[in-house]
């Protein structure tokens, strides 16, 4: 993202201003040989070695020797607030240590910043100046020289003399070279900065553990391209809400670095609270694309999120402005969920998302993925989507490492990244015939369980009343299960259900006792399993309790 | 979980319940229903047309909230259909002797606007005489 980009309009080289033209160096034949020395301490290697704050710190006293100045400068653009922050200084402290900031276009500095290219004052006392030291200090003249990286304004470097002082051409070309020389460090700093934090940002971030439900298979990449800055806008989440149903979400916030890594993290944090309160999906969307104008970010972002129910083996897909998931069927066709009304979240308040369901049986495949997957330079995005498409084909033949990393390698392995890339792949698969489930001891997981329970109940042929019987004993024994380990943190139960042709047996175990006494509600969840199932055995002892459901099937294999 | 969707339909609270009813939101749903009723309404309906599975939590909650209720001189209303699983449900644990329970919206409307005709209530209709204390 370049938003807040310094629009460079100034000619290249120097352009001294206001008063008068650069006039030749006057010091003589004897300064070329001072001069070589000059530009040698400034282009000293070494230079290279140390901190930015070492670094700029030498580099500033060389000048004012070399330059025979009294102070020596150096601000810093922070593009996001349109100031010059100043970082390092000589002969002018506490600049820095008052954290002295000029605004754009503004004063001195703003100027050569704004204006992009060297600019004198010959005398202080008939210029405006913002920053109070350079009066205080009894500076009276001044010349100042954009930092640039790329043809971007990074900042301004200044120096300044107690005396009048005539600034000539070859001061003005010494001083950029020490500009050019610091914008290097600075630059470098910058980079290696940012991306630390957008490194521990993205793994902060991005989950670290992919969901264990059965019967689904989830696997993911993510892959910054690149170098430096560029990292960061791209992100993925999935996570089974309290009513058993799964949420996945792809996104790509505009722009890059530690700014667009937050606003994925704002992002990221509304879309699973409002989720959590139930919302619908196409509100959801709805609320979060209010929410992000309403805070006023500049920074747009596309996203998919997406909401499968494993048992009524149906998805709910809302797009905004994001590139379509790609739904591979048992069967192998392949369909682009394409909408077209979503725009991105987070440009225009009010707009409404509208959701879309589509069947997705066992057996099914979904790919949601961000553009530098599949765009390449001087190509059609539609020829993206089919070569997207044709790797899915022979990812969906494969067997030897995840679907997320086949399809990853067989579109990107040879080609060097241009964008980021973040990829989740979602797959099904038939349950086990004996279904074994661990679960935390956690009550948001009874919903996940009974969801489970009935996509497996359904499978052995059980009846609507006979599915909602047993789902409903076992969930009420691992709520016993979930109270039995109270307070105990890491705790977990397991639940296991077999079909033998004629009965389903579900075994509940945890590592808890049951408790004899019982606060409220009595025994009702014993008495409501005793009711629905055939027969319920519960058997205690020191290491836990074990809960066996079995109920007979009208319908028998 | 913010399951419940409110509307007032003459006056009378209506709570739809779209999500299960268990251990992991029952205290919410029943501090959210308690909300719902307001300072002066007489009857809090609360339909569980949508809901799919309610365990012995979420019984717990129901009875709880009525007796509440009865406190306040307010009465709770159930609307679960003759087709739902949870009909069964509440005849085996005896939610349907303690509740009154109504198949349709409209016929736990007729009862809320005619507290003293319960015989005079549509089919699938159980009353308990503790209800309207």
């Amino acid at each position: 993202m370049d938003a807040q980009q310094l629009e460079s309009e100034a000619r290249n080289g120097p352009d001294i201003a206001p008063t008068r033209s650069p006039e030749p160096s006057t010091r003589g034949s004897s300064v070329s040989e001072s001069r070589r020395s000059q530009l040698l301490s400034i282009a000293d290697s070494a230079l290279g070695y140390m901190s930015l704050e070492d670094m700029l710190s030498e580099l500033l006293e060389r000048i004012r020797s070399s330059l025979e100045v009294d102070t020596a400068a150096v601000l810093l653009l922070d593009e996001d607030r349109g100031v010059l922050v100043a970082r390092a200084a000589r002969g002018l402290e506490e600049e820095v240590r008052q954290g002295v900031q000029v605004p754009l276009s503004r004063g001195f500095a703003g100027r050569v910043a704004a204006e992009a290219r060297p600019i004198i004052i010959e005398d202080l006392d008939h210029a405006e100046v913002v920053n109070p030291i350079l009066r205080q200090k009894g500076i009276r003249s001044m010349l100042g020289v954009p930092v640039h990286v790329e043809g971007r304004v990074i900042g301004v470097m200044h120096i300044g003399t107690l005396v009048l002082r005539h600034f000539d051409e070859d001061d003005v070309t010494l001083l950029q070279l020490a500009a050019d020389r610091a914008a290097l460090a600075i630059d470098n700093a910058r980079v290696s900065e940012q991306r630390a934090v957008t490194e521990i940002m993205q793994r902060t971030l991005l989950p670290d553990t992919l969901p264990q439900i059965p019967g689904m298979r989830f696997s993911a990449k993510y892959l910054p391209a690149g170098s430096g800055i560029k990292v960061g806008g791209d992100w993925y989440d999935v996570f089974q809400l309290a009513n058993g149903r799964v949420a996945f979400v792809i996104g790509d916030v505009v722009g890059r670095g530690v700014l667009a890594a937050s606003v994925m993290a704002e992002i990221r944090t509304a879309l699973r609270a409002y989720m959590a309160q139930g919302h619908k999906l196409a509100e959801v969307v709805s609320m979060l694309n209010d929410l992000l104008v309403s805070m006023g970010r500049s920074r747009g972002a596309t996203l998919s999120i997406l909401e499968l129910d494993p048992e009524a083996e149906e998805l709910e897909a809302v797009t905004a402005g994001h590139l379509p998931p790609l739904l591979i069927e048992p069967d192998g066709e392949t369909r682009l969920l394409e909408q077209t009304h979503g725009l991105p979240v987070g440009v225009r308040t009010g707009h409404s998302y509208q959701a879309c369901r589509y069947p997705f049986p066992t057996g099914s495949r979904l790919l949601l993925y961000t553009d530098g997957l599949i765009e390449r330079r001087e190509e059609s995005i539609d020829e993206g989507f089919r070569r997207l498409t044709t790797a899915a084909h022979a990812a969906a033949q494969r067997t030897d490492s995840s679907f997320a990393d086949r399809v990853y390698r067989s579109l990107l392995d040879e080609t060097p990244l241009e964008d980021d890339v973040a990829l989740l792949a979602v797959e099904t698969a038939p349950l086990e015939d004996t279904l074994d489930i661990t679960l935390p001891a956690r009550p948001n997981v009874l919903g996940g369980l009974r969801n489970t329970l009935g996509r497996w109940l359904r499978a052995v042929g059980a009846q609507e009343n006979e599915l909602f019987d047993i789902a409903l004993s076992a969930s009420e024994a691992a709520t016993n299960a979930i109270e039995h380990a109270y307070g105990a943190r890491q705790a977990s139960f397991t639940v296991r259900c077999e079909y033998d042709g004629q009965q389903v047996i579900v075994t509940v175990r945890d590592t808890g006792r049951w408790r004899t006494t019982r606060p409220q509600g009595g025994g009702r969840g014993l008495q409501i399993m005793r009711s629905l199932a055939d027969s319920v055995e519960v058997n205690s002892d020191e290491d836990g309790t074990i809960v066996t459901i079995a109920k007979r099937l009208s319908h028998q294999a | 979980m913010s399951a419940l969707d409110i509307e007032r339909i003459d006056g009378v609270p209506i709570a739809h319940v779209s999500e299960d009813l268990d251990a992991a939101n029952a205290a919410t749903v029943q501090r959210q229903l308690t909300d719902t009723l307001g300072p002066d309404a007489s009857t809090l309906i609360v339909d569980l047309s949508d809901t799919r599975y309610l365990d012995s939590a979420g019984i717990d909650m129901v009875l709880r909230l009525s007796d509440r209720l009865d406190h306040r001189r307010a009465k709770l209303i159930l609307v679960i259909p003759d087709t739902s699983q949870l009909k069964r449900l509440a005849e085996i644990v005896g939610l349907s002797d303690a509740i009154p329970i109504h198949p349709t919206l409209p016929a736990a409307l007729h009862e809320a606007a005619n507290p003293q005709t319960q015989t005079a209530t549509p089919p699938g209709t159980r009353t308990a005489g503790s209800s309207n204390a």
